[in-house]
């Protein structure tokens, strides 16, 4: 194969993202094989499990010759890329451990190590960071120490996540997410006065960037709630006002300001971001509880009847929501949400790079919205997705084994059919008698060559008038001693020395043209005996030929029925899975509205009581 | 269709969730069997992937070989390697006068071919013997110019399978590109 430009293909998925930053920073490779530039073809197209299928079949049938060590490599990062996490481990853990550059060798423990912490296998995300022995190029490194303390506090190993964190003296970005982390790790470790210092400078920092200001506002709610709990709500609002009025956290942010001042009486001052929740989505559990804030405060205000019309209100609108959750669960239970995910999701690319793009219209998605964005979910999705396409390709192949085994009797069929015919002509033509008739020829040839028999190679019409000549010279009358006889056989002396110059001089030539007459018929009876070695041999073979497919098809379309019936099982394993743990987040939202509509409901009790009896409302 | 934000990046995957002061302080893993299930069946499925893949690759062996044996076998591949001087857009593939193959290609393919992946544009059973491959390209020349470009090769098919390398490669002198036809046994 000729010299074909690509980057060294262990950096190509190491580097999937910066694949192509990887592509004009590296020198080219030859390809040499071109069964192993198929598989890049759909490599390079992010189809990983057609690469991965012809890359095991090539290197079943020895097509690459000359990559044998690099289709290795090859096969791991495709399996990585497939989210074959488990079999592009082991590949590596075989082929990195002394042979590869120190830096390709770290990036991929890395990458596994990312792919293992998304999917939750932590200790081993944990075994392959720790295999990297230096450190990583550019942000890599500054992600891999996020990672490995998210690492620690997974595990419980706060001490150890503090002191990675606490060193951290740069001033990127990720620093300000380390910075984070390590809030989180002092508070679960109960360093909690510490943490609110972390936190509260966090809170002040100036964002360059969206997830900057994202981060920030978590860091103020975070410690603005912390505040409220250990009864500081002056303290509160500070970081609490410092939250984006409109981004993912502004509502639970209002609701805590509006807590704040409640706390201190000022239940006036509270309605105002509490009223500022009352027109946001009541999907969202802060807008929810606003709606039991407000008539709370306003029965503090001693707007006693505007109070009661807003319990009822709310506990109108927690019912009706309540009958939207569960419908939603009846429509999840009948699996139409994953349906629909495979639906609008389509496109046969797999893989764990893979992620949902657009979520499906419908109800079910708006109350899914956080949890469709877990891992967790997107990762048994993932395995969704691929056990669907899974279905769909044993389904093609059982299918095609149905149209090969006709193909196969069709064949035999018709081999059959003509084998008889074939025979009988292989038996009319006698191959030895014309080798014989052949090697006569030349024995002929040699003779005539060796007496120079000018005459044995003459034309029909030259033998003849050699013939008439021989006997005109014969003929009594042409002996007579007369004038008339002696010119007679003048002319005929003449005649035959005419004939006998002709051939002579055309001897040569002749013989020439027999001989390669009789070479070219010689060269015909090699290729028909050879031929008719190969029809002996196909005769022979082919009867085996058939029994191998018939035998391979035998056994494999089995394996098709039993492999179907397991995708089929696993699937709906991952379905219920993945529904359980929707219907669980819904459960929990109704559970969570069912308990605002008791507190509605006895607060409501409660203002009716004192509109009786007198006295002060209980929130 | 909503339109469906992740937090993004990973960055964004990097933030330890936390919606109140109680969730940053609890402890990890709340939901242990949940984890312990999707381990399971994550498991579960890898093995069924690996399984699905070597049956694909027996199955494909076995569909190849049934269908173009090794002896009448000539595989077709189309390389590229340019850049500058041309931008692939079809192929147009005819065996002794019969058109066997004309593809378009996406942009991803394209990219892929130049980033060094080789397409089996087309599988063949032939005869033992001579037979004529005319292979036509078309695409963006030098300027954006449309170009258009034939090549024609006089193929000797032998007993066993053979494979036949169309090469697309720039010819820096010409600034153009250059069409290479090549066999191997």
């Amino acid at each position: 194969m000729s010299l074909r430009r690509t980057f060294p293909l262990l950096l190509a998925f190491l580097l999937f993202a910066e694949a192509t930053l990887a592509d004009k920073a590296l020198p080219p490779t030859v390809i040499q094989d071109p069964y192993y530039g198929e598989v890049l073809f759909d490599f390079y197209q992010e189809d990983y499990f057609p690469a991965i299928v012809k890359l095991l079949a090539a290197r079943k049938a020895s097509r690459l010759p000359n990559h044998d060590a690099e289709a290795e490599l090859l096969l791991g990062g495709l399996y990585l890329s497939y989210g074959q996490h488990l079999r592009a481990a082991a590949i590596f853990e075989r082929l990195l451990a002394d042979s590869v550059d120190p830096s390709v060798r770290d990036r991929t423990w890395f990458f596994l190590a990312r792919i293992w912490h998304q999917r939750g296998y932590i200790d081993e995300a944990r075994l392959a960071l720790d295999n990297i022995q230096d450190e990583l190029p550019g942000s890599m490194d500054a992600e891999r120490r996020l990672l490995l303390a998210q690492i620690l506090i997974a595990r419980g190993e706060y001490a150890a996540a503090i002191e990675l964190l606490d060193g951290w003296r740069d001033r990127t970005e990720w620093a300000s997410y380390a910075k984070f982390n390590l809030g989180v790790a002092m508070v679960r470790d109960g360093q909690v006065a510490k943490a609110a210092n972390i936190l509260d400078e966090l809170g002040q920092l100036e964002p360059f960037t969206e997830e900057l200001s994202a981060l920030r506002d978590k860091a103020n709610l975070a410690l603005g709630y912390a505040y409220l709990q250990a009864g500081e709500p002056r303290e509160a609002k500070k970081p609490l006002r410092r939250v984006r009025l409109n981004g993912p956290f502004s509502n639970k942010a209002l609701l805590g300001v509006g807590w704040a001042d409640a706390e201190r009486e000022e239940f006036g001052r509270a309605l105002v971001p509490w009223m500022e929740l009352h027109g946001r989505s009541l999907l969202d559990p802060a807008v929810q509880e606003s709606m039991l804030a407000v008539p709370f405060a306003m029965a503090k205000l001693e707007s006693i009847s505007q109070a009661a019309d807003h319990y009822l209100n709310a506990i109108e609108a927690f019912h009706e929501e309540d009958d939207r959750i569960s419908s939603t669960i009846t429509a999840l239970e009948s699996g139409r949400l994953l349906n629909s995910f495979l639906a609008d999701n389509a496109g046969d690319t797999t893989g764990w790079h893979w992620s949902i793009g657009e979520l499906p219209d419908g109800a079910e998605t708006r109350y899914l919205y956080h949890l469709l964005a877990s891992d967790e979910f997107q990762e048994g999705l993932k395995n969704y997705r691929d056990l669907d396409y899974l279905a769909r390709n044993l389904e093609r192949w059982q299918n095609s084994v149905g149209v090969f085994r006709n193909m196969l009797d069709t064949r035999q069929r018709a081999y059959a059919t003509r084998l008889p015919v074939i025979e009988d002509s292989l038996e009319r033509a006698n191959l030895e008698q014309m080798v014989d008739r052949k090697l006569s020829f030349d024995a002929r040839l040699e003779i005539i060559e060796k007496n120079h028999d000018a005459l044995a190679l003459a034309t029909d019409q030259e033998f003849a008038l050699w013939g008439e000549i021989s006997m005109l010279e014969s003929t009594p009358a042409l002996s007579a001693d007369i004038p008339e006889a002696l010119d007679a056989r003048r002319r005929v002396k003449l005649m035959k020395g005419v004939l006998q110059w002709q051939l002579e001089k055309d001897f040569k030539e002749r013989m020439w043209r027999v001989r390669r007459d009789v070479r070219q018929s010689g060269e015909a009876l090699v290729d028909a005996q050879r031929s008719r070695r190969r029809v002996n041999e196909s005769m022979r073979n082919e009867p085996l030929t058939f029994a191998g497919f018939d035998q391979r098809i035998g056994s494999l379309e089995p394996q098709i029925t039993e492999l179907r019936v397991r995708v089929g099982d696993a699937m709906d394993r991952q379905r219920v899975f993945l529904q359980s743990i929707a219907v669980n987040e819904l459960q929990a939202q109704k559970q969570r509205l069912q308990t605002y509509t008791v507190q509605a409901r006895f607060a409501l009790a409660a203002i009716y009581d004192l509109s009786a009896t007198g006295g002060d409302i209980a929130p | 269709m909503v339109k469906f934000r992740r937090a993004s990046g990973v960055l964004g995957a990097l933030m330890l969730s936390i919606l109140s002061p109680v969730a940053l302080a609890q402890e990890p893993a709340a939901d242990g069997l949940a984890q312990e299930e999707f381990r399971s069946i994550d498991q579960d499925v890898q093995s069924l992937k690996d399984e699905v893949l070597a049956l694909n690759r027996d199955l494909f062996l076995l569909e190849e070989e049934l269908l173009f044996p090794a002896n009448s076998q000539v595989a077709f591949f189309l390389s590229l390697d340019v850049g500058e001087y041309f931008v692939l857009d079809s192929v147009n593939l005819k065996i002794d006068g019969k058109e066997v193959a004309n593809y378009l290609y996406t942009d991803r393919e394209a990219d892929a071919l130049v980033r060094g992946g080789v397409q089996r544009l087309h599988l063949e059973n032939l005869k033992v013997g001579e037979h004529e491959l005319i292979a036509v390209f078309t695409g963006k020349g030098p300027h954006d110019r449309e170009y258009r470009r034939g090549a024609t090769v006089n193929l000797e098919k032998g007993l066993g399978a053979k494979y036949v390398e169309i090469a697309i490669t720039d010819r820096v002198s010409k600034q153009q590109p250059e069409f290479d036809i090549r066999e191997w046994e």
